[in-house]
């Protein structure tokens, strides 16, 4: 029983780090239909920005982090302009693979600027424990819990009640009809990736404390997205926040009771990927698209 | 030059290359590659190598993403599969390589059709991710291969090295033998795949990319055609990776992660979609690129004395920004560019 | 958008073409080590921006570093080293290319790989080609002339490494004053590169009558191992010996922590490096590692303070820069030696030479380095460290694993 209860915490804590980078992934994508496989860049950045304001020039750290997480937002605004914006009307797979292309220049951008051995992680970042119902959780993990479900139902209430939040969702329903009704759909994209970057650079800073540094590995965090965004639904935000926590618990549950010999940890999201996606291949909480010849 | 497209019989109206400018290109392309062997020292030989055994796994992947329109990102892992395939026989059986590579391309084929069993259910985006699932999948069953007797690596005998029974030392040192068998694979393949397009399985392929709706409509049955398409696709990729499992002696999962499938990819759409030739210039242009990089830092390292020390990233760099380019610039590929310059040449004076 | 279209179009076909000459023209670099006044040529393979780069970096910088101090002191006789490396990225096949460029083309006599696939890949390449070849890949396969004549290891095997951790093991059990054996538990990197030295540590330990360790992959790229650490805490390990590189170990340290679990890490060498206690932070107080290349000896502190003094940047990975340095100095022994034997360079000679020389002296870094004719294992020995006050420190002796 002691074990199922650490497990399922650590699951849930994990799975709100997924959640998290998710949210970036949907953002992007219902209000683009961009697939963005860079989203573990922009995790990247976002980490490597945070340290090189708070450590590098010695910032106070919440001006640091403020900072960071602006240039951030800059940044996925110019990769939308410079990358995106010429990807219009363009086929799925040519936007899928520009955003891989845009990946791995980034990763090199960053290697360059930064090189590639591990960072310290700056000093702000929370290094305890808690104990919860007898279980051990690490504080950067509820922060990540916290978090992510501030950043839903921020989220959930901006896209239903405020102007922008709605045009994103009409541009991500049908291009056309939002722009002759006047929205401006370049802006809209805008909007769109620099909160994802905002979201993604939030989730940087929480790896950075997990790995207890920044390096490349917290670009790898990104491949999970896909088993959350699937099992969510791609367009949608809670699905995400479900998604993710399923898939952590799962995760969870997998590495502490299979046989560890089996070493089925790292491949089970995506069997579980692939069961999904045969039963309701629109996720959880996707939405069915009916196609017209 | 001609000057429009006149035939007077169905069979010309068919053929593949029927004005005689393509055709003299051809026998031209052939006879430099004939030739070539013999002037090459060992790197360019096993840079040919490498660029065929490439261009025979991208034109696979191009009959699935360019011709079928069926998005994959698990490329590598059918790489793999074929690669295994051909070891372990090999290994455990000391079969030759003239018998494994056709049992290690079926067998491909077959677990290709069953990978794509999700593209009836699923498209776009969703049928990439789980050929993403697959290709982890695959990996995964190769680094747990204890059963199958996979431990770092494997190593396939060098006798298994023989064309029907003739040790392939005969036809020279490894490079050089193996270049003629790569290259004999690499035509079998452009032709049969050009050909494939003028069939009625090629046909329906091309209408499933282009409305797989109305394609059904009228009458393609899709399950099968698209299970035909996994197949074909995975047939190739079986082919090229038992070539490269019989030419490098020495394979392990290394060489077949998602960074593969994502190479592929990129070869084929910087090359040109739903174009076997522009499978090859794809393949021979993501091969050179790091290569043409590191020659230009080494001439430029007088004046830019860091340059060296950045090459790395300015390799990686590349790759990402290769492809950003193309498909921002020129989203058809280099097949597109040559067909501008054959135009410029055919049109001029006039620009259309 | 149309005109910058095609003006593209005509750069890109302008580059393609130079591509092609470039290429054609940039082979053939420069002729082979004969004439006495030539470099010689050694040729490396590094990871700069690969899944291994953070490691791959330093021990690089090392490598590179040690090819310049050796010229600074002279070369060999007055003939220059030179160094023909690049980056591949710990892609196999671009390793391969490399590999044939330089040995081709540039006509390097010996070879210094990084990975086990790379390793793996160019065995059967280097005996054809007779390339005398070190590696960063301390697998045991590796040390059998019979089998791979032409590969040498400067560092104990992984199952070497594995049988002396369990040997300190054993030892700090029983000095602690516990009766009976203790239970042992393996965190691996799930790979090949993890699985390497199982076989031959739970060989070992069972015969000293310790209960067959628990294998647990630690999964790529996961956030968390408290999975698996409640599963190796519910069976009652005492030990776990992490066979993995420093991101993964230290997040396992990091989370045994969190978990309350009191129990001893040992790492092998792959994650008994300063980056370890960059990232585990104070958590890494305590954890003992297998450390070959010692890098406070004499070898080591000339090492260290040529980068001092030449300010390379090395990211603070003092234990693997002096890895890198001291391995091609074992390899480039060989090279004087046979120059100094008055012995014609060719790889089958630098081979020879470097399995009849008697021992290798590397200043302390590590136990004289001896090949011979029927073991290219050079080095079976070494000591055990501990993290103690931020620093690797060592606690023991040379053991030996056979």
């Amino acid at each position: 029983m002691d074990r199922f209860i650490q497990l399922a915490l650590s699951g849930i804590a994990n799975g709100a780090i997924f959640a998290l980078v998710a949210l970036g992934f949907v953002l992007i994508y219902k209000s683009s239909d961009v697939i963005n496989f860079a989203q573990g860049e922009l995790l990247l950045i976002g980490a490597y920005l945070t340290y090189a304001m708070v450590e590098q020039f010695g910032l106070w750290w919440p001006a640091g982090v403020v900072l960071a997480v602006v240039l951030a937002a800059v940044a996925g605004v110019l990769i939308e302009q410079l990358v995106l914006r010429p990807m219009i009307g363009e086929p799925a797979i040519s936007v899928i693979m520009v955003t891989i292309g845009l990946s791995s220049l980034l990763r090199a951008i960053v290697g360059a600027i930064w090189g590639v051995t591990p960072r310290p992680a700056p000093q702000f970042l929370p290094t305890d424990t808690v104990t919860i119902l007898g279980a051990n959780v690490g504080v950067d993990r509820i922060w990540a819990f916290g978090l992510a479900i501030t950043l839903f139902v921020i989220l959930t209430l901006f896209f239903r009640y405020s102007r922008d939040g709605i045009a994103m969702r009409a541009v991500a329903d049908d291009q056309q009809a939002a722009l002759s009704m006047g929205i401006s759909v370049k802006k809209v994209w805008a909007v769109a990736w620099a909160i994802a970057a905002i979201t993604a650079a939030v989730g940087g800073i929480l790896l950075m404390s997990i790995f207890g540094g920044v390096s490349g590995t917290i670009a790898r965090v990104g491949l999970i997205v896909f088993p959350v965004v699937i099992l969510g639904g791609l367009d949608s935000i809670p699905g995400a926040i479900i998604g993710g926590l399923i898939i952590g618990l799962l995760q969870s549950f997998a590495g502490g009771y299979l046989p560890p010999e089996w070493g089925v940890g790292e491949v089970v999201p995506f069997i579980i990927l692939l069961f999904i996606l045969l039963v309701r291949p629109y996720g959880l909480f996707g939405q069915r698209i009916i196609e017209r010849v | 030059m001609q000057s429009g497209t006149f035939h007077t019989t169905y069979a010309s109206d068919v053929s593949l290359r029927p004005y005689w400018p393509q055709r003299m290109r051809i026998v031209l392309v052939l006879v430099a590659v004939l030739i070539f062997p013999w002037f090459a020292d060992r790197y360019w030989l096993n840079l040919a190598n490498t660029i065929a055994i490439a261009a025979i796994g991208a034109i696979g992947l191009n009959i699935l993403v360019g011709y079928t329109g069926q998005i994959s990102i698990g490329h590598g892992g059918f790489l793999a599969v074929g690669a295994y395939t051909a070891g372990l026989l090999a290994v455990h059986l000391g079969t030759p390589m003239w018998l494994t590579i056709p049992i290690a391309s079926f067998f491909t084929a077959a677990v290709g059709a069953f990978f794509g069993l999700p593209s009836l259910r699923l498209k776009g985006l969703y049928l990439a991710i789980a050929t993403l699932a697959s290709q982890e999948i695959i990996i995964w069953l190769l680094t747990h291969g204890k059963l199958l007797g996979i431990g770092e690596s494997l190593s396939l005998p060098r006798a298994t090295n023989n064309l029907f029974g003739l040790p392939m030392e005969w036809l020279g040192n490894n490079d050089f033998a193996f270049y003629w068998v790569c290259l004999a694979f690499l035509i079998l393949t452009v032709i049969f795949v050009s050909n494939l397009f003028r069939t009625r399985t090629g046909r329906a392929f091309v209408a499933i990319r282009d409305q797989d709706i109305a394609a059904q409509v009228i009458g393609v049955d899709l399950f099968r055609y698209k299970l035909l398409a996994f197949a074909t696709s995975s047939f190739f990729a079986g082919l090229a990776g038992a070539l490269t499992a019989h030419y490098r002696g020495v394979i392990s999962w290394e060489r077949f992660t998602i960074e593969t499938s994502i190479l592929y990819l990129a070869m084929i759409i910087i090359g040109g979609l739903g174009s076997v030739s522009g499978s090859i210039y794809g393949a021979a242009f993501m091969i050179l690129l790091p290569a043409f990089l590191s020659n230009m830092a080494r001439t430029l390292s007088g004046v830019v004395p860091d340059i060296n020390s950045y090459l790395p990233y300015i390799q990686q760099g590349a790759f990402g920004l290769a492809i950003i380019l193309f498909l921002i610039f020129e989203p058809e590929g280099i097949v597109k560019m040559w067909r501008n310059v054959k135009d410029y040449f055919r049109l001029w004076p006039f620009s259309y | 958008m149309h005109r910058w279209k095609r003006t593209f179009g005509w750069w890109m076909v302008m580059a393609l073409v130079a591509t092609m000459l470039a290429a054609c023209g940039g082979g053939g670099t420069g002729g082979g080590g004969g004439a006495s006044s030539e470099p010689i040529k050694i040729g490396a393979i590094f990871d700069l921006t690969g899944a291994t780069a953070d490691v791959g970096t330093p021990y690089a910088r090392g490598q590179i570093a040690f090819i310049d101090w050796k010229n600074e002191q002279g070369g060999i006789n007055g003939r220059r080293l030179q160094l023909v490396s690049e980056d591949y990225a710990y892609q196999v096949p671009r390793a391969e290319e490399l590999y044939t460029q330089f040995v081709t083309q540039d006509k390097v006599l010996v070879f210094s790989g990084w990975g086990t696939g790379d390793t793996e890949a160019l065995r059967p390449k280097i005996t054809e080609d007779k390339i005398p070849f070190i590696s960063a890949s301390y697998s045991a396969t590796l040390a059998n002339p019979a089998e791979t004549p032409y590969n040498f290891l400067v560092a104990p095997t992984y199952s070497d490494q594995l049988i002396i951790a369990m040997k300190w093991a054993i030892d700090d059990w029983k000095a602690k004053g516990n009766s009976g054996m203790p239970k042992f538990a393996y965190l691996i990197n799930d790979s090949p590169f993890g699985r390497s030295p199982l076989a031959d540590g739970t060989a070992f330990a069972t015969s000293q009558g310790i209960d067959t360790p628990l294998e647990v992959p630690s999964p790529r790229g996961a956030t968390d191992l408290t999975p698996q650490l409640t599963q190796i805490r519910d069976y009652g390990a005492n030990y776990i010996f992490l066979q993995n590189v420093s991101s993964p170990a230290a997040l396992a340290i990091k989370n045994a922590k969190s978990l309350g679990y009191d129990v001893q890490f040992v790492c092998l060498n792959w994650c008994a490096n300063e980056i370890l206690i960059k990232q585990a932070g104070a958590d890494a107080e305590g954890v003992v590692g297998v450390v070959p290349f010692n890098h406070e000896a004499e070898g080591g502190k000339i090492a260290l303070d040529y980068a001092r003094q030449k300010n390379i940047d090395y990211g603070g990975a003092d234990s693997t820069f002096v890895q890198g340095w001291t391995a091609l100095s074992i390899l480039v022994a060989g090279i004087e030696r046979t120059l100094a034997d008055g012995k014609e360079l060719t790889g089958e000679n630098i081979k020879n030479t470097l399995e009849t020389m008697g021992a290798i002296d590397t200043k302390g870094v590590t136990l004289p380095v001896q090949f011979s004719s029927t073991d290219h294992a050079g080095v079976k020995s070494t000591r055990m460290f501990r993290v103690e006050n931020g620093r690797w420190v060592a606690i023991t002796d040379f053991i030996s694993a056979r």
